[in-house]
């Protein structure tokens, strides 16, 4: 496209709004959680880094912290263990109700988290599963698993298959095939995936309110509960923690593949 | 001149009675294929797409388990063993190359799957790319490959190992014009050099011919002929083999009287025409095959010296040759002719012509109601 100084002009300050449109909640929270107040109010007026004390102080918090930490790991692992054989047959193998496996791997996606929620507390509550790490980490792989799918089946699409054909007819047994050219080829799918997985159910708050309770209490449920009696800078800065973590998770994943794909092309 | 030789010699690599067919397929992919690649030999399996010449070749490489048949190499069955216990190269269409590693770790990973030590690992990768002419570029990722140089790397992966047949599906497709001339011609190079049993499958009548020493003509699951490549252009065994390795003049006539393998053969419209068969029979129906570029029009003869007089409908000037089409007297069957340009002036469209052919022309039976297997041998003469 080639526009003139205006044109130019005019798209650079529609880009720059779109940006601050969706940034600007979080330069808010930013912003705020530097705030000396006890109440949450923009613009800020003292300078003080008390609110981060304060969530490092509080005990809900750190024991959240480490429900999301364990849960998301182990989510992340089972959602990879479950999810890359499924992306594997859906991919390579042709069998009867294969598309069927296919939708039903990715329902999740379209059914409301509020419903999923209600509908897990119904199943898990007579079991009993709620507040437990088991029925929490049974939950978030439902709406994680169909990520990794997802991911796994992308990397696949981009590879011949007829490659795993040579590698037979050289004298590679399945296992081999599997472990010499099917792994670095769907790799970065399976890298991405896990990254996702474990970002959605460190993030996850509908299901998670569902099913979990008071002795297993993941992050975002935590912070809920905290700011319904208050409303004071902790929260803000609590919230910068969390972006902080994700966007570090999601530059690592894009600096290693990123560079794992350029030395492919490269 | 049958040969019974081909079904009789045992060949290094004995395809018998391949059959393939798919659940909820109508029909089977390959309805029968037998034949015997000798050793040190390069056989082309050809077809149009779609004649089951691929799905042939995955059964060899046991890539596709068949319906029924054998495979034999070396007269042992290996029908029931499975690809990568079979030893055998193979070259596919898209190359397959293996993207995560450069072109030594490509052509290594056989030897690694046969392990093989480090050192003569390195050794003969290196070997294998100087006999594919790429060992300068040895460290290459294969993404940054041309496709030539991408199907050369193939090829040394397939043959670093030493397979005891070397296995081709359509090698020189993805190629343009030019690189195909080369590579064909590399290809030939590599296969007398290395002296490996050799199939490849093609849809080139050229690659064929040029190639191979012996062409499997394959239409619709069958072989329609096997011999060489000279047989195979000039005495097909049928209208479709006729038609599909080379152009081909087929007029439809019956045998009146027949000399050993001489029969003159009444063809409606042109009159009486000698040609040789594959032990004809008064009676029977078949077609006079005349190959355009063998078929001379002559302005200047008298009527009456050549073959039949006619009239030029159309000619095609191409660069190399003039293709022509011409009508047998006022309204006789049509038949293409083809000259090299530059030769003489091009006969103009409605010019009165005599038309001859040098040598006899070729009798092709008549299309029967095909048998379930066609066995080795079968229509060459």
């Amino acid at each position: 496209m080639r526009a003139g100084p205006a044109g130019r002009l005019a798209w650079g300050t529609l880009i720059t709004v779109l940006y601050l449109f969706l940034l600007a909640p979080i330069i808010i929270v930013f912003v705020v959680s530097f705030d000396d107040a006890t109440f949450l109010r923009f613009p800020p007026e003292g300078l003080t880094l008390d609110a981060y004390r304060q969530v490092f102080d509080n005990a809900d918090f750190r024991s959240a912290l480490q429900v999301s930490a364990v849960t998301a790991s182990i989510t992340a692992g089972l959602a990879l263990l479950a999810g890359v054989p499924a992306a594997l047959a859906l991919s390579r193998l042709r069998f009867r109700g294969r598309e069927a496996m296919e939708s039903a791997f990715l329902s999740p996606l379209l059914v409301p988290n509020i419903v999923l929620g209600l509908a897990l507390l119904v199943l898990f509550a007579p079991i009993p599963l709620t507040d437990t790490y088991t029925g929490l980490i049974l939950a978030h792989l439902g709406i994680t698993i169909p990520y990794v799918v997802r991911t796994v089946c992308a990397s696949l699409a981009g590879a011949d298959p007829r490659a795993e054909e040579a590698a037979r007819t050289l004298g590679a047994n399945t296992f081999t095939v599997a472990r010499r050219i099917i792994l670095p080829t769907i790799l970065p799918g399976v890298v991405s995936g896990g990254v996702i997985a474990f970002l959605l159910s460190f993030d996850e708050t509908v299901i998670s309110l569902f099913v979990s309770g008071q002795s297993v209490t993941p992050l975002p449920v935590a912070v809920l509960q905290y700011v319904e009696y208050r409303s004071d800078p902790a929260i803000a800065a609590l919230s910068v923690c969390l972006v902080v973590l994700s966007v570090l998770a999601v530059v690592l994943v894009e600096r290693s593949l990123g560079l794992r794909r350029s030395l492919r092309s490269g | 001149m049958t040969d019974p030789g081909i079904a009789a010699r045992e060949g290094h690599l004995v395809l018998d009675g391949l059959v393939k067919t798919y659940p909820g397929r109508h029909g089977a992919a390959v309805r029968g294929v037998s034949l015997s690649v000798e050793r040190g030999s390069m056989l082309a399996v050809l077809g149009p797409s779609g004649c089951g010449k691929s799905t042939t070749l995955r059964m060899v490489a046991g890539l596709v388990a068949p319906s029924a048949g054998r495979v034999l190499v070396d007269g042992r069955d290996v029908t029931d063993t499975p690809a990568h216990r079979r030893d055998m190269g193979v070259v596919f269409q898209s190359y397959a190359l293996f993207p995560h590693l450069d072109v030594a770790g490509n052509v290594s990973f056989g030897l690694e799957m046969r392990k093989v030590p480090r050192a003569e690992r390195a050794r003969r990768v290196t070997q294998a790319l100087e006999l594919v002419r790429l060992d300068h570029l040895a460290g290459r990722r294969v993404a940054r490959l041309s496709g030539g140089q991408q199907q050369r790397v193939a090829l040394a992966r397939a043959l670093v190992v030493r397979p005891t047949v070397l296995l081709l599906d359509e090698p020189l497709s993805n190629l343009d014009a030019q690189l195909r001339t080369t590579m064909r011609e590399e290809i030939r190079r590599i296969q007398r050099e290395t002296g490996i049993t050799t199939v490849f499958v093609t849809h080139d009548q050229h690659e064929a011919l040029s190639m191979a020493d012996s062409v499997a003509v394959m239409h619709e699951g069958r072989l329609e002929q096997l011999g060489s490549p000279q047989e195979v252009y000039e005495r097909p065994a049928g209208h479709f083999v006729a038609e599909f390795v080379g152009r081909a003049n087929l007029l439809p006539g019956t045998v009146a009287r027949v000399a050993g393998n001489e029969a003159e053969v009444e063809v409606p419209g042109l009159g009486t025409v000698t040609a040789t068969g594959h032990a004809p029979a008064p009676g029977d129906r078949g077609s006079v095959m005349v190959r355009p570029h063998r078929i001379s029009l002559d302005a200047e003869a008298p009527a009456g010296s050549g073959a039949a007089r006619g009239t030029v409908l159309s000619a095609g000037y191409t660069g190399e040759t003039v293709a022509y089409r011409v009508r047998v007297g006022a309204d006789g069957p049509e038949l293409d002719a083809e000259h090299p340009s530059g030769a003489h002036r091009p006969h103009a469209p409605g010019t009165e012509v005599e038309i001859s052919w040098d040598g006899a022309a070729r009798l092709v039976p008549a299309p029967t109601p095909a048998p379930e297997t066609a066995k080795p041998g079968d229509g060459a003469t």
